[in-house]
């Protein structure tokens, strides 16, 4: 049956070329768009190295200080008493409400002091990114991203390492001057990345010996992507030594399961409560802000303040807003069209319905033979993809972001084609399924 | 075969009620060749479609191969008529996308019968139609005698007990039109298939078994 709705389907298409030019550029550019969407959000949070464990990973990013103060007001009242003014005040004590606030990334001596036995975490690792540097080599100038970190770090973020190994904890705490390259240092500085382990770079007014090379992380979160790594012990300035609670450094958990990361949340939470504050003349309430991979990738990407899930919230309600618009009006677009070439198979239908086929099986037909339009249409809009892809990626318009076309987003992309023929083949087709055969038949010829 | 009782159509519009057909009773023995004629609009073609059971009566019971027709848009509706009757229509109504033997397989797509089996039926129905060697033509290379044996073929693939055909010789020329009514004949006589036939044709109308006369909706004879 499929078979014969098929060769239908490719004949059908045939009829009016025009009408099919404009269906088939309409479909595959909106899955052109779907695709790169698709793409875009699977490089950004899919479980990618060296993001594979994201589900179990709780990041401390921010520590929040703030001044409450309750609101009072005292009004006075004048009265005669005994022929005397007499004065009664009053005090009304109101809600409490935030004076003054401060926020920022956190100091490694209050991670070092508070933040390393927090229950449900099977490792931690504390790390501050996004140092820049200025390297001259051979007269030319090179900026390179730095990130200071621990050992726990490269087991909690698995990157793929193209060379060599990562620092291990003894050579942190003996400040051993080792880095661990990305790919595109190591070509940018050496010019390759064969036989770079074991060589020197001089950076910050030190020799580094380079131990391995990563492979460069895909996506633009700050806390993997960076050019060199170096072990945290290396920083220079007051950066280790400060005392307050403020700091370049951010912090990340490993939950035992997905499921475990609420009890790290909460327990981060509660500690924020139980922690003395150095002045609180200044700030009286400390509040840390925990945050899901997914969670902060939405609260860098919407106006909300110190409220990872409240961003990730509005940041799926907005994609999943734009993403129905986008599908809506190209769906609409084609149900129209698609309405208009089925009136014109009426008297097919009425055929069809005489020789014994219920409104079921043109239902199904007429959304199969949509469904293969929309296959169509997604062979080109996948070929425009991987053409939008490159020309991205080339251009490196999204920073750090490389966009992949995967397996997972191939996936995607297969259950977007079946949707959107779905959705823009079923309209029409109910409509012509329910058609009165005597009328169908009348409508036109064949 | 068929049975109709007191069958009324009526049209209604906003503006104005037409009755197509008034109290008919009808009824067509199995093995019968049955001709229906009468002038344009006078009922002819919606008593074809209610004995097909593919439009429904506003009044009055119809009576298919003993099965009283109920729910005219059920699934068990759609599959008793692709199993009892076959259609032929005036203009062939064959699917100009698809070759002939697709067009004749079309009433076996919709019961569950494999390709293999589909394809060897069509076969048989074209070649009793003595059009076998025109199997991978498309509709647009035959001539209207050709098309309307495709459509013969088509109607028969099945094997239904009851044809119904709807002035399958008005399209065509007199030379054609005899050919059609031959195999028609043919099929009544050899294979005691029951047909019921729309035609303004006297001289085919009488080459049936019985002519029924249609006026304003009302049988005259």
């Amino acid at each position: 049956m499929f078979s014969s709705y098929f060769k239908l389907a490719i004949k059908v298409l045939g009829r009016h070329r025009f009408f099919t030019f404009i269906s088939l550029f309409g479909i595959s550019f909106t899955l052109m768009i779907l695709m790169v969407t698709t793409s875009f959000l699977e490089t950004e949070l899919g479980s990618h190295p060296p993001l594979t464990e994201k589900d179990r990973m709780v990041l401390l990013p921010r520590l929040i200080m703030k001044k409450m103060v309750t609101d009072t007001t005292w009004s006075v009242d004048t009265t005669m008493l005994d022929g005397q003014p007499a004065y009664d005040s009053t005090f009304t004590v109101g809600k409490m409400r935030q004076n003054s606030y401060s926020s920022s990334s956190l100091s490694y001596s209050f991670l070092d002091r508070y933040m390393r036995d927090i229950p449900g975490a099977e490792a931690h690792s504390f790390f501050c990114a996004d140092t820049q540097f200025d390297i001259f080599i051979n007269g030319k100038k090179l900026n390179f991203k730095t990130l200071y970190s621990d050992a726990a770090y490269w087991e909690i973020f698995d990157f793929k390492f193209l060379a060599g190994r990562p620092f291990q904890p003894s050579e942190v705490e003996r400040q051993v001057q080792v880095a661990v390259l990305s790919r595109k240092a190591a070509v940018d500085y050496f010019g390759t990345t064969e036989q770079v382990v074991g060589r020197s770079i001089e950076m910050d007014g030190k020799q580094l010996e380079v131990i391995g090379i990563v492979e460069q992380p895909s996506n633009s979160k700050g806390y993997v992507t960076s050019e060199v790594y170096l072990p945290f012990t290396l920083m220079s300035g007051s950066a280790l030594t400060e005392t307050g609670f403020h700091g370049p450094f951010t912090a990340v958990f490993l939950a035992e399961s997905p499921e475990a990361r609420a009890t790290i949340v909460e327990a981060i939470r509660q500690k924020a409560g139980r922690i003395p504050l150095p002045n609180p003349e200044d700030y009286n309430k400390l509040e840390l802000m925990p945050a899901t991979v997914i969670g902060l990738y939405a609260y860098h990407m919407m106006p909300v303040q110190d409220d990872p899930e409240g961003a990730l919230q509005m940041f799926t309600m907005v994609a999943i807003g734009l993403m129905l618009l986008f599908i809506l009006l190209p769906t609409l677009n084609l149900i129209n069209l698609n309405i208009s070439r089925a009136m014109e198979r009426s008297a097919e239908i009425g055929v069809r319905k005489a020789f014994g086929a219920h409104s079921g099986s043109i239902l199904a037909q007429l959304v199969f033979e949509n469904v293969v339009l929309t296959f169509l249409g997604g062979i080109l809009g996948w070929l425009f993809a991987l053409a939008l892809i490159y020309l991205v990626n080339d251009s490196q318009v999204l920073g750090d972001t490389q966009l992949q076309f995967n397996t997972a987003v191939f996936l995607y992309s297969l259950l977007i084609c079946l949707v959107f023929g779905i959705l823009s083949g079923l309209l029409p087709a109910y409509r012509m399924s329910k058609l009165h055969i005597v009328n169908a038949i009348k409508f036109n010829a064949l | 075969m068929i049975q109709l009782e007191n069958i009324t159509k009526v049209y209604q519009t906003k503006v104005i009620e037409t009755t197509a057909l008034d109290n008919i009773s009808l009824e067509v023995p199995e093995g019968e060749f049955l001709s229906i004629m009468g002038p344009s609009g006078c009922g002819k073609s919606t008593l074809l479609n209610i004995m097909g059971m593919i439009d429904e009566p506003t009044t009055g019971q119809v009576t298919v191969a003993g099965k009283l027709v109920g729910n005219y848009h059920s699934k068990a509706t759609a599959r008793f008529r692709n199993e009892q009757l076959g259609f032929i229509f005036q203009s062939f109504h064959l699917i100009n996308e698809l070759s002939v033997i697709d067009n004749v397989e079309l009433p076996l797509i919709y019961r569950k019968v494999s390709g293999k089996q589909r394809r060897q039926m069509a076969e048989a129905a074209l070649t009793q139609v003595g059009l076998s060697n025109r199997m991978k033509h498309f509709p647009s290379q035959l001539s209207g005698g050709q098309k309307q044996r495709v459509a013969i073929a088509r109607a028969i693939v099945g094997q239904p007990r009851i044809i119904l055909a709807d002035e399958p010789t008005g399209n065509l020329d007199s030379a054609m039109g005899n050919e059609i009514m031959d195999i028609l004949m043919r099929l009544n006589q050899e294979q005691g298939t029951t047909i019921v036939m729309v035609t303004h044709d006297e001289t085919m109308a009488r080459k049936t078994h019985r002519l029924v006369r249609l006026f304003d909706g009302q049988q005259v004879s």
